[in-house]
């Protein structure tokens, strides 16, 4: 089954997204910084990383660059609940960048499943 | 006359003959030359009549010797025989005449002759001395003097009139005052006076005349009509000052005057002088204007102590400057005549007198009451800054909490069966958590953290749309007064955000009139970014501002009220009628914009709002839309609160479709054509109600997605349809842009 990496610096809701994603059979592997996350990205097996914007040490975005730069055609979701410069912002820079979808907080979870089924199935039958 | 004579019998002849017919003439003898001259110094003898028959020389040294002493004095020779070269010699030398005996009787009308030369000598020496007189007199004088006869004609003129012309004084004698001063000059500032004086008057006036020396002066000029022993004027004398200098240094005076005059009423510094008790004797303008008084009389008399808002504290002023002769008081609150409280730096200068005794105090007052409202203004935008970030912060990490809630909830809804009591928990806790969510939406937005999709939006057209949304649900008792520019005025900005800034503006003057009847105006002008610089107290950032006012006629508020307003969660209301947030949250959207929002406000006296916002420079309006061909369907219950987001919508590129009705909403989605992509329902919508919408999903008929877009209070309506599993997204009023830009893209996955 594909391979999710959640960067996601709080650790209930990185939990959650963990449970919702291992009920739906995909591997997952978890971040809570930028750093880690980079560590953590495995381009054989991550197909997606779905990834907080605002995160103390390396932020999302850099995230998103680097890991798209490694793997192209990794799929990416952005999350952001607002603070310092603003989501909305952040979640269009993000979508600029190369994030194929963006959640504010709070986010439907259900809807997020629904996405990422979409984009890694559609990765499948490529 | 001095007779002088060896010879007694002559002489005895002469003084008698002469003093016959001479009486009025006193004849001395003297019988040598030798006693007169010794007696001749100091005589006053204007004749001497010397016998000298004998052919002597001695007539010679005679003659030199009275000479010597007097040249003016006559020496007549009586000589033996006149036709002698003698005679010619003791003319020649100086003797005024000389006599035979023969000729003695020519004496008596010689003497005559004498007396008349000598008289009329006397007469010109005299005269010409009074002449010289005058003369310096004349020429001395820094006054142009000039005699003038009946013909406008100089006869007469002095030096210095002279001088003024650089021209001699027999250029000027006989000439006409018109060949002197120019036809023009004459006709217009000489003849009338001049005729004037003619007629007996003397004539004074003051005029400035060109003269080819000194140029332009000022002269005052006297014409004194000069009047004959028959009464008869036949000249007249012109005398003319010239007062230029005097003039100048009238101008000077008075410029000076005129100076201080200004800096008095003019400078905004008030100015005091007290007695030494602080009781006031003088103010100026600036002091009444910056306390409000009427006028000076209605202060004199009174204390200062009598403006200080603390008590005792002039009296501390006044022996620390008593001490120190000049001492400045920083800021002090003191009460204006009309009793408005107001801030003031003051110095005072201890004034003494010749023996070093403090004699007055005077005193300089500066409002600075622009200047604390400033540094006020400063610190509550520091104080929101603050609150800001430190509610941004929270709002953030609360999101987070939220999101996993949502994660959980959304869970546990798949996981049980759907109309049990457990899912229907569950849906209230959905519920709650879009709740949270619009709360932190707006702390957000206070914070300045959301950045608000921006659009070039038509201020106006809003404006009249949120005036028309309040107007449709208002009690009658209050009247709204429209003073708006009939024109387009684009900005740039989220028309929903505002709606919002419009609407929570109007609503909060509406409750500040709640009581009673009441009238709010509302004003939209275009106003120029310079001439706002300073009520603006932060950059400016395009060339022109719109600026619109809401004033209310409400119970207003106390400055301590004012100072907090834009504070999140600072509210006036009971508990529970407000959150608190409405006016932090119409700060953080004027402030995303640029803009500014400034009150004032009295207690008991109403509010005013001034809300500014940059006008967008280059584009005006409708610019290319994106196109996004999605179509959305609005089911809504007031038309101008849907307009104003279908203006936001439509400039996003969406086509949009409006169903008033529940046959129109079914007759919509029956055309395959018209099917649309989303359906907005805003849950005020009283034509179609939730249960309708809930009937025509359950029939299979449409599957659009919906997105719901429901008021706090009218959430139980609402959760019937989260319940029902058509809403895809619930957005709780207000509703921004980029909110429903996500809702929509969102739900079109």
């Amino acid at each position: 089954m594909a391979g999710i990496l959640i960067v996601e610096d709080d650790k209930d809701l990185r939990e959650m997204l963990k449970i919702s994603l291992l009920m739906r059979k995909y591997t997952v592997l978890e971040a809570s910084d930028g750093k880690e996350a980079l560590l953590k990205f495995r381009p054989g097996v991550t197909d997606m990383v779905i990834t907080d914007l605002i995160m103390p040490d390396e932020d999302g975005l850099k995230v998103i660059m680097k890991i798209k730069e490694i793997k192209p055609s990794i799929k990416i979701i952005a999350i952001s609940g607002g603070g310092k410069a603003g989501p909305g912002n952040y979640l269009n820079l993000a979508k600029a960048l190369g994030a194929d979808e963006i959640f504010p907080k709070p986010f439907s979870i259900n809807e997020m499943i629904k996405k990422i089924d979409e984009l890694l199935n559609a990765e499948q039958r490529d | 006359m001095a007779l002088v004579s060896e010879d007694p019998v002559l002489a005895g002849n002469l003084k008698k003959g002469i003093g016959e017919s001479l009486d009025f003439v006193q004849i001395t003898y003297f019988d040598s030359e030798d006693s007169f001259l010794s007696d001749f110094t100091d005589s006053r003898t204007d004749i001497i009549l010397s016998d000298h028959r004998d052919h002597s020389a001695r007539w010679k040294t005679f003659l030199e010797e009275i000479l010597k002493q007097d040249s003016d004095s006559l020496v007549i020779f009586i000589v033996e025989d006149i036709g002698r070269g003698r005679s010619v010699d003791m003319i020649k030398a100086g003797a005024y005449d000389v006599l035979s005996p023969a000729s003695i009787g020519r004496i008596q009308p010689l003497i005559h002759k004498i007396i008349r030369d000598i008289d009329d000598k006397a007469n010109l020496r005299y005269l010409s001395a009074e002449k010289s007189f005058s003369d310096q007199i004349a020429n001395n004088s820094r006054s142009m003097l000039s005699i003038i006869n009946r013909a406008y004609v100089y006869e007469k003129v002095n030096a210095t009139f002279c001088n003024a012309h650089s021209i001699g004084v027999e250029s000027i004698i006989g000439k006409s005052l018109s060949e002197i001063w120019g036809e023009e000059t004459f006709e217009s500032k000489i003849r009338s006076n001049i005729d004037l004086c003619f007629l007996g008057n003397t004539v004074r006036y003051e005029a400035n005349f060109d003269t080819p020396m000194f140029g332009n002066r000022y002269y005052e000029v006297v014409f004194r009509p000069i009047t004959k022993e028959t009464g008869e004027i036949t000249h007249l004398l012109a005398e003319t000052f010239d007062i230029t200098d005097l003039r100048h240094s009238q101008q000077i005076v008075n410029d000076m005057e005129e100076e201080f005059k200004r800096l008095k009423t003019n400078l905004p510094i008030g100015f005091l002088r007290c007695d030494i008790d602080g009781i006031i004797i003088h103010a100026n303008s600036a002091f009444l204007k910056i306390m409000e008084c009427e006028d000076e009389t209605s202060i004199a008399g009174l204390g200062i102590n009598e403006f200080y808002t603390e008590k005792g504290l002039f009296e501390i002023h006044l022996s620390m400057l008593l001490n120190a002769k000049i001492k400045t008081f920083g800021r002090v609150q003191l009460f204006t005549c009309n009793g408005n409280e107001i801030a003031c730096r003051i110095s005072g200068f201890i004034v003494s007198n010749e023996s070093d005794k403090p004699s007055f105090i005077d005193f300089a007052f500066e409002d600075s009451s622009r200047e604390l409202m400033l540094e006020n203004r400063l610190l509550q935008a520091q104080k929101l800054e603050t609150i800001g970030a430190l509610a941004g912060g929270l709002a953030h990490d609360f999101n987070n909490i939220l999101a996993t809630i949502f994660g959980y909830s959304e869970m546990l809804l798949n996981e049980i069966p759907r109309s049990t009591p457990s899912a229907e928990k569950v849906s209230k806790i959905i519920t709650a958590i879009s709740r949270a969510r619009s709360l932190t939406d707006q702390i957000l937005t206070f914070s300045r953290q959301v950045d608000q999709e921006k659009i070039p939006v038509n201020v106006v057209e809003v404006l009249k749309e949120t005036i028309g949304f309040i107007k449709s649900g208002i009690n009658e008792n209050i009247d709204i007064k429209e003073d708006i520019l009939n024109t387009d005025v684009h900005i740039h900005a989220d028309p929903t955000q505002l709606f919002r800034v419009f609407l929570n503006l109007m609503t909060n003057a509406i409750q500040a009139m709640e009581e009673e009847s009441g009238t709010i105006t509302v004003k939209l002008t275009v106003v120029d970014g310079n001439s706002i610089r300073h009520d603006l107290n932060k950059a400016i950032v395009a060339d022109d501002y719109v600026l619109i006012t809401f004033e209310d006629t409400g119970e207003g508020m106390y400055p301590s009220t004012v100072d907090r307003i834009f504070e999140p969660y600072f509210t006036t209301r009971e508990i529970g009628k407000g959150t608190g947030l409405g006016l932090s949250v119409v700060h953080g959207i004027i402030e995303e914009i640029e803009g500014e929002i400034l009150v004032s406000s009295k207690k008991n006296n109403g509010s005013v709002f001034s809300v500014y916002l940059p006008v967008s420079s280059g584009h005006h309006g409708k610019e290319e839309k994106k196109e996004i061909s999605k179509r959305l369907l609005f089911i809504s219950g007031n038309r101008y609160e849907s307009r104003v987001l279908s203006l936001a919508l439509e400039s996003s590129g969406y086509e949009l479709v409006y169903a008033s009705d529940l046959n129109r909403f079914l007759k919509l989605i029956s055309e395959k054509n018209n099917i649309p992509d989303i359906i907005i329902y805003m849950d005020d919508s009283e034509e179609i109600r939730p249960e309708d919408l809930i009937n025509i999903y359950s029939g299979n008929k449409i599957n659009s997605p919906v997105i719901l877009i429901s008021d706090r209070i009218q959430l139980q309506s609402a959760e019937k349809l989260v319940n029902s599993g058509i809403v895809k997204q619930q957005l709780i009023k207000p509703v921004s842009l980029r909110e429903i830009h996500n809702a929509i893209q969102i739900s079109l996955i």
